[in-house]
């Protein structure tokens, strides 16, 4: 009866995961709701498709995962080309600075090849299975699990060439980027 | 399907679940890794659903009856 209403109410309850995993596919908050609205149109037009009951987030991450590599392959690898717009984009919240600053972390984060981001993602933030999260990049649950464990590794590695004490921005900046800090 | 709001904290109500265990290595290391990492997805994702969408699918919504019932004028 009210499915239209239940699909369009579940659909909503998703969007914020979307635009966090949008965002993270992009490096822009702009891209990354442009991605989201043209996932919406699409899973509006899928809907049929759709079972119910089943799990609707691992179906929208699909679409939009499908929709972003589909835009990429069309327009070459511009859409990723610009070095460290993530991290000047996504300025950090104060309340987050921390001993590990977030916008270092972003940085990192931007530093990792697409396949291995995107599984770190769905399964440390997102909350997918490693099943679901197979699934949704179409490769198996053990591709999933070492690209996961390679991010975490690589990570750590860019993040921990500073040492224990400091995660200055500066020194983080230059050792990523590869330009010189502004002493 | 109520309470929509807590869907970011909780994990999605899927029916299978394995959970992520901390792997490579460096636990404090790991772990503060995992913490930045949620902090980086829920910036996004603990904001409110922009107005856009709503407007979208409210759209979308309305294009759908109008076609379904407009087929005859």
């Amino acid at each position: 009866m009210s499915e239209q209403a239940d699909f369009r109410r579940e659909l909503i309850g998703i969007i914020p995961n979307l635009r966090a995993f949008a965002t993270s596919l992009t490096g822009s908050y702009d891209r990354a709701d442009d991605l989201v609205q043209e996932t919406l149109v699409k899973a509006w037009d899928k809907q049929s498709t759709f079972q119910p009951g089943t799990n609707m987030k691992a179906w929208l991450f699909t679409i939009l995962r499908n929709e972003f590599y589909t835009q990429m392959r069309k327009k070459g690898r511009e859409v990723q080309d610009v070095d460290g717009v993530h991290a000047m984009q996504l300025a950090g919240h104060p309340e987050q600075q921390g001993h590990l600053d977030l916008q270092d972390f972003r940085r990192a984060l931007d530093l990792l090849p697409d396949d291995q981001r995107e599984a770190l993602i769905l399964i440390g933030a997102s909350g997918f299975s490693y099943e679901e999260a197979a699934e949704i990049c179409k490769c198996a649950v053990g591709t999933i699990k070492s690209r996961v464990s390679r991010a975490r590794t690589r990570i750590a590695e860019i993040l921990g060439v500073e040492g224990d004490g400091d995660y200055g921005p500066d020194s983080i900046a230059s050792q990523i980027i590869g330009v010189a800090p502004a002493a | 399907m109520s309470d929509r709001e807590k869907d970011k904290d909780v994990q999605s109500s899927q029916p299978q679940r394995s959970q992520a265990p901390a792997s490579g290595g460096g636990g404090g290391v790991q772990a503060a890794i995992g913490k930045q990492l949620k902090a980086y997805y829920d910036d996004v994702a603990s904001e409110p659903v922009p107005d856009r969408f709503l407007t979208l699918l409210d759209a979308l919504d309305k294009a759908e009856s109008a076609s379904k019932s407009s087929s005859r004028e």
